[in-house]
């Protein structure tokens, strides 16, 4: 339970935080921009290309499974894509996405923490928070819905060609909408926004508290990418269980 | 015009050297470790197998209890639709065995035992103690190396058998709640479609991902350089190294696996 507490307790404190500190001090827009480079467009290789991969290996798991149950691989085309792109892609998506940017946030956070640069700042009245951790909020949340995107749209072409290519079949029922709802994409964009704000908050809350030296950036990086991570299989949870219970 | 004749003769030059860079590093420190799996520190491996399986337990079964929820909330909604609810069970398992559970397993470890390990080598080449292991002629990669890489793959080994017990038990209570399957109804299915080979099938991948999550970030945190940025920054790419790895092995060894493996 006090894990729990602790994973989903100090990055909300921390948003409240930063919140507080953005509307005193502002955001510099500047800087939104260059975390927008360095978290969004630097992970969408890696987002793009992980989910390619999966989605030919789901479509090959399913495909072992379609044959057991009904013979027929093509039935479970539009159900498969409704699952990807409803579930499997924001899930992947983000916890690449967590990965990257939650070793990259808590890894600079750590090591300007450790070499006091953070005090520095404050020392100069300027505010870390406002500083450092909205504009990585801001471009986090902007960025995890549009990489999410571009998972979901490698994924399905991977998974199109893999069916057409590999198992000679209609790989074109892989990319058929007819069982795909609004909600289904509301969903999905909901868990990649809610998922984008949480990540950069859980690794920076761990960077700016890293203590001793270059161990304790290390060790700041693990919790760091371990919350992100955790707290995004959590979240993922939690969203999927409001729309279910929400009828939606 | 020059310039954009060459761009993509370059691009590929020069990514074919990191490749076969990289793939020269995992080479050396997968044939050294091997080298010296005779001679293994035994203290040392105790500690890794303390600090990365025994210490990495609560986070797994964390993980697998929430990827059994997710399989059931989501999947669920389908096996009702296709009259497939008393094969959920089966459904469920398989998809836990054979993709989810390894996958996310070795994600999850890829963050914790990847940027550990990436972070505490790096720390000890930035530092210059390997080299001072070296110059009192003691070798690092038995006292160091080898038991971690060893440690590592047993370990993500090891957890995945529990964490696929524990995926597959939360399915059926997440079933029971979800769809009220009875719980019985979903173990049958279980036992009746699943047979051993689809764990061993689960089981296999995950000792590969341990064994890639380990050899990326030993050769990752061994060749960090420049002060506590370094540190950092090796912890950071071992992370999204060994992600990259474990995606793209995964696509590699299951069809292959799951020919070999299908009753």
């Amino acid at each position: 339970m006090s894990f729990v507490a602790t994973v989903v307790g100090r990055p909300m404190l921390m948003l409240w935080r930063t919140v507080k500190a953005v509307r005193r001090r502002g955001i510099s827009w500047r800087e939104v921009m260059v975390q927008l480079n360095e978290l969004g467009s630097a992970s969408s290789w890696l987002v793009g290309s992980g989910l390619a991969f999966f989605g030919a290996v789901m479509v090959t798991i399913a495909y072992a499974q379609a044959r057991k149950a009904t013979g027929n691989i093509t039935i479970v085309g539009p159900a498969y894509f409704q699952l990807l792109v409803r579930e499997l892609a924001p899930l992947t998506g983000v916890l690449l996405l967590a990965a990257r940017a939650g070793a990259g946030t808590s890894a600079e956070l750590a090591s300007m923490t450790v070499n006091e640069q953070v005090e520095a700042l404050e020392l100069s009245a300027a505010d870390p928070l406002a500083e450092l951790v909205a504009p990585r909020v801001v471009a986090s949340l902007i960025a995890a819905p549009l990489l999410i995107l571009i998972g979901t749209v490698t994924a399905t072409l991977a998974a199109v060609s893999t069916v057409t290519f590999v198992f000679h079949a209609d790989g074109t029922t892989f990319m058929d909408p007819s069982f795909l709802t609004v909600s289904d994409v509301v969903c999905a964009f909901v868990k990649a926004a809610v998922c984008g704000l949480f990540i950069p908050l859980a690794a920076s809350a761990r960077g700016l508290h890293a203590k001793g030296g270059a161990a304790g950036v290390g060790e700041a990086v693990t919790s760091g990418v371990v919350d992100a991570c955790m707290g995004v299989l959590l979240l993922d949870f939690l969203i999927a269980l409001g729309f279910l219970l929400a009828g939606f | 015009m020059k310039q954009a004749l060459t761009f993509f003769p370059r691009v590929l030059g020069r990514s074919l050297v990191v490749v076969l860079r990289g793939a020269g590093a995992l080479a050396l420190v997968a044939t050294r470790t091997a080298l010296h799996l005779p001679r293994l520190d035994r203290r040392e491996l105790t500690r890794a197998l303390v600090h990365f399986g025994f210490r990495s337990l609560p986070l797994a079964l964390g993980v697998a209890a929430l990827t059994g929820a997710i399989v059931i909330l989501q999947a669920g909604a389908y096996a009702e639709r296709f009259g497939l609810r008393q094969y959920s069970g089966w459904a469920g398992g398989y998809s836990v065995l054979w993709e989810l559970g390894p996958l996310l397993l070795g994600l999850m470890m890829a963050a914790r035992i990847g940027a550990r390990n990436a972070a505490e080598l790096a720390l000890l080449k930035v530092n210059g103690q390997i080299e001072g292991l070296r110059g009192i002629s003691l070798d690092p990669f038995t006292l160091i190396v080898a038991p971690r890489v060893v440690a590592t793959t047993i370990s993500v080994a090891a957890l995945s058998t529990l964490t696929f017990l524990f995926a597959v038990i939360w399915e059926s209570i997440a079933a029971f709640f979800t769809m009220r399957l009875p719980i019985r109804v979903f173990f049958s299915a279980f036992a009746d479609m699943l047979w051993w080979g689809d764990f061993l099938g689960g089981g296999i991948k995950a000792l590969i991902f341990g064994l890639a999550i380990s050899l990326v970030s030993t050769a990752v945190g061994l060749s960090a350089s420049g002060g506590a940025r370094g540190v950092g920054r090796a912890a950071a790419t071992a992370v999204v190294l060994s992600c990259f790895t474990i995606f793209a092995l995964d696509f590699f060894i299951t069809p292959p696996l799951a020919r070999l493996l299908s009753s």
